[in-house]
């Protein structure tokens, strides 16, 4: 690329900054979340005791608060903003005060719940069921981070509708389509969680009513709960589909291919929630099978996906004259943090995805469910595939928004971080699958359970979680010590924002791919058609309701 | 400008360079692994259960 596209291409530089104030949240949010994890392994060990009154479970509510919901959201929003920016043009005035509108509603309500938590109000962990009950203002920060991320989600619209308006019959660029469907997903998602923060949590945290009804909240939690995880999930694919061809020099696979996926992503990702309520009383096991098949679908996509990303290297290693079955390996370019550290991300969601379809096959659900097995799941998908790839991201990202450079010194630092996670993890995350499977509690302190003999075969596995969570923590100080870096002290220059195009450029994305009439369309038929009887059952026959506990 | 007897250099004979039998091998060998660890914990369920 010539210098003078470099130019063209820089993100504006007051999009830059809408992007690093998202950027800076996000990294102090995972500095604490850390902290807390670690702590967290240190306890379960039965090596050390919480100083100064603090609570195993307030802490645990600290770190799925901060690093699931406040990281993850900032991030994300802060990254497909940039995306929308690089790929459809610089927001408008507006569209960029709506984006920082939201991210104040967010960072306030941020603040609220983070205050709520550490005053030791609202230990009720990060998906907050009833009838644990936490302070008001708990959920009214939840409240405000929701409706933060949709103004911002507004802006996104605003900015694609902007776009196709000026290219009437033109396909939409690749990053920006994702990031809408991405945004697409997350409103009609949060609605469920929405609906019993504000109809349920809050009248009855506030004594407006005195009891609520569990088995429907948590289906709402849920309903919200599984397009959470993909709501994490798609913007490391955006990098994955976009990025990290054009970082190691070589195309994306299918243009339309990554769209369809999208669009699966978008369709099955919603009318799923029930397999996580798998096990509780109250539902009809027909309507919960239905929603286990609905489930089996998102595997398609997935898959997908596995190919896809195999063919780009492929494709890649094979141009550059590779040859014999995985001779393409050999190409790629190890040495680059930008693609290596996603690369560790790809990897681990292997084993992630394997251990999501055991979770979500119905009756074996029972095997691992509430284990620490599951812990050790989504420390695979979430906090292994998504955040590495979120990092390998930042290491180009950051630099590229303040104007200056990763050095060879950093690129070296980043290489050693990403292996010190998947050392970490394996650790971490392999003891919690195998506890699991020992029967392990997850969302447990330490504890001897009274001397009993299963109990005791943990032990081993606990400590090997602290060790994990040790080499993880020295990690997580190696980004933070790189972010800064990359903020405030790398030397000034141009970092380049890579966009892949595709190995294919005559073929043009069907036009039916931004129908969203259609989409939102058969969105809604799959929810009406999952949840309306699991529904009307729930409150046909609802109980007198509970009572809020504070158990802390 | 080209240099007379360059373009002659021969070059050893690679293999079709749009093969993607990497891919379908490693598809497979996901599939596989997929496959495997399901039917792990099927066991344990059909242990215990
Ligand atoms: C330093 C790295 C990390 C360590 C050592 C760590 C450790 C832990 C441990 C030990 C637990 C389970 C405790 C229990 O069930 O009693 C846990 C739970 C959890 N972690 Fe992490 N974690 C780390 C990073 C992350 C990241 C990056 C994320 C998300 C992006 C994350 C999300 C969660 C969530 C959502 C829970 C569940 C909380 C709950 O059950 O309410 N963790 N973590
Ligand atoms: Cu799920």
């Amino acid at each position: 690329m010539n210098a003078f596209t470099e130019k063209v291409n820089k993100i504006d530089r007051r999009d830059a900054k809408l992007g690093m104030a998202h950027f800076y949240v996000a990294f102090i949010g995972l500095f604490l979340g850390g902290m807390a994890g670690l702590l967290q392994t240190l306890v379960r060990s039965g090596q050390f005791t919480l100083p100064a009154g603090i609570g195993y479970y307030q802490l645990l509510t600290l770190h799925g608060v901060v690093l699931a919901l406040v990281m993850t959201t900032f991030f994300i929003m802060g990254f497909q903003f940039m995306a929308v920016s690089r790929t459809a043009g610089t927001l408008t005035n507006k569209q960029r005060k709506t984006a920082w509108v939201g991210f104040w509603l967010m960072t306030i309500g941020t603040v609220m719940a983070a205050v709520m938590i550490l005053l030791s109000e609202a230990s009720v962990l990060y998906t907050f069921y009833a009838p644990l009950q936490a302070h008001a203002l708990f959920y009214v920060g939840l409240t405000l981070v929701i409706v933060g991320s949709w103004t911002g989600g507004g802006a996104i619209i605003m900015a694609y509708v902007g776009w196709r308006k000026k290219h009437p019959g033109q396909p939409s660029p690749l990053l920006t389509f994702m990031a809408l469907v991405n945004t697409l997903m997350w409103i009609v998602a949060t609605i469920g969680v929405a609906s019993t923060v504000l109809f349920q949590l809050l009248p009855w945290s506030l004594g407006l009513v005195e009891r609520v009804d569990v088995a429907i909240s948590r289906t709402l939690f849920w309903y919200f709960g599984h397009p959470l995880v993909y709501f994490w999930l798609l913007p490391a694919y955006m990098a994955w589909y976009v990025i990290v061809p054009k970082i190691i020099g070589g195309k994306i696979f299918s243009d339309s291919l990554a769209r369809l996926s999208f669009i699966l992503f978008l369709l099955f990702s919603i009318p799923v929630g029930l397999h996580h309520q798998l096990v509780e009383p109250g539902i009809d096991p027909a309507w919960k099978f239905l929603q286990v098949i609905l489930t089996f679908m998102v595997i398609v996509p997935s898959l997908m996906t596995a190919f896809s990303l195999f063919a780009t290297f492929e494709t890649f290693g094979r141009s550059q004259g590779a040859t014999g079955l995985f001779g393409w390996l050999k190409k790629l370019p190890w040495g680059d943090a930008r693609f290596l550290i996603p690369f560790i991300g790809m990897l681990s969601f292997i084993p992630g995805g394997a251990g999501g379809i055991i979770n979500a096959s119905n009756q074996m659900n029972q095997v691992v469910h509430n284990t620490i097995w599951v812990t050790g799941h989504f420390h695979l998908t979430v906090a292994t595939a998504v955040i590495l790839t979120f990092f390998g991201i930042s290491y180009w990202l950051i630099p590229h928004l303040t104007g200056r450079i990763l050095t060879k010194a950093m690129n070296k630092l980043a290489i050693l971080q990403g292996i010190l996670w998947a050392i970490g993890m394996t650790f971490m995350s392999g003891a919690m699958h195998a506890a699991g499977l020992l029967g392990a509690p997850r969302r447990s302190a330490f504890s001897e359970y009274g001397g009993a003999a299963q109990a005791a075969e943990w032990i081993p596995y606990q400590i090997a979680q602290a060790v994990g969570g040790s080499i993880l923590f020295i990690a997580i100080i190696l980004v933070i010590y790189i972010f800064i870096n990359l903020a405030f002290f790398a030397p000034k220059g141009e970092e380049e924002f890579p966009v892949g195009e595709a190995a294919n450029t005559a073929e043009k994305a069907p036009m039916i791919l931004e129908n969203w009439k259609l989409w939102l369309g058969i969105v809604v038929l799959l929810i009406a058609f999952a949840y309306t009887i699991p529904f009307i059952d729930l409150i046909e026959n609802a109980p007198i309701g509970s009572k809020g506990y504070k158990l802390w | 400008m080209a240099q007379p007897g360059l373009e002659k250099r021969t070059k050893t004979k690679v293999e079709d360079s749009s093969s993607l039998k990497g891919t379908l091998a490693s598809v497979f060998l996901l599939g596989f692994f997929l496959i495997i660890t399901w039917v792990g914990v099927f066991l344990l369920f059909l242990n215990r259960f």
